[in-house]
């Protein structure tokens, strides 16, 4: 069974990372933001995963694990500032947070 | 080509092809439905990098907790169109040239990166799930770490819970 070339998954991870980067840079709603957001996150996990099988020590994984639990922390944290931004402004994208004063 | 680079294959072009719509769409629902497809052909990757903890996690979390968050998120910001009183949950967006030709170039300049680099070139994946190893070293050598991670995530619940009740 021949096992699959790290450069593969860097490939894949590489495409993650742009497409996260050009949703953040396209979408005008915060909640797609985020999700662009996500996405750079997970291609970054992918390169540690990817990595961290050449490495006895597996120091890659752990590390990975602990950039999920960011991740969630993160979403939970940032969703719940959209929702009070949301009742503050009654708007959701990002150029309509004007402040009156 | 075995049928392992067959199966990364269809999990890759299952996670790119719905990244891509994710970026491609304007509805939001649509949206978070093809975020959850991405992040299933991810878990699948992780599963061929023999990180099988990782993957387990990584379905656990996104699919059962993220993905739920963001649903929520998507209706408690509903807005109706005033004219004609309908939701279709559309978005709007900048000019599509100036982040399509910035993702494409840190794209190709990632890949030419990767493929130009003499660090990396054929090294292959190799080994057997870990899971004993990690399981181990998360209870031995990372317990501190992962204790902190623990009460982090508790943290975070709570401050979220916080800063979402309305403060009237």
């Amino acid at each position: 069974m021949t096992d699959i070339p790290v450069i593969y998954f860097l490939w894949v991870s590489a495409f993650l990372f742009a497409t996260g980067l050009a949703i953040l840079l396209l979408k005008k709603n915060t909640i797609f933001v985020l999700m662009g957001i996500e996405l750079i996150l997970n291609s970054a996990n992918l390169n540690l995963v990817a990595f961290s099988k050449n490495d006895p020590s597996l120091q890659g994984l752990y590390l990975s694990i602990f950039v999920l639990v960011v991740g969630v922390c993160e979403m939970a944290i940032a969703l719940a500032i959209v929702l009070q931004v949301y009742r503050n402004y009654r708007a959701i994208e990002v150029d309509q947070f004007k402040s009156d004063y | 080509m075995s049928p392992l680079v067959i199966a990364f294959l269809v999990l890759a072009l299952l996670t790119c092809g719905s990244a891509l719509s994710m970026l491609w769409t304007k509805n939001l629902l649509h949206a978070a439905l093809a975020m959850f497809l991405t992040m299933l052909g991810l878990s699948g990757l992780y599963v061929l990098a023999y990180a099988d903890v990782l993957a387990v996690a990584h379905l656990l979390v996104y699919v059962g907790g993220v993905l739920i968050l963001i649903l929520f998120g998507i209706m408690l910001t509903n807005q109706t169109d005033p004219a004609t009183g309908k939701n279709h949950l559309m978005t709007r967006e900048s000019s599509r040239l100036f982040p399509f030709s910035i993702g494409l170039s840190f794209f190709l300049g990632l890949f030419w990166l990767f493929t130009k680099g003499p660090w990396i070139n054929n090294l292959p994946v190799t080994g057997e799930s870990k899971l004993r190893e990690v399981g181990l070293g998360l209870l031995t050598e990372y317990a501190f770490p992962f204790e902190l991670a623990g009460v982090f995530l508790l943290i975070a619940l709570i401050g979220a819970t916080f800063v979402a009740k309305s403060h009237d």
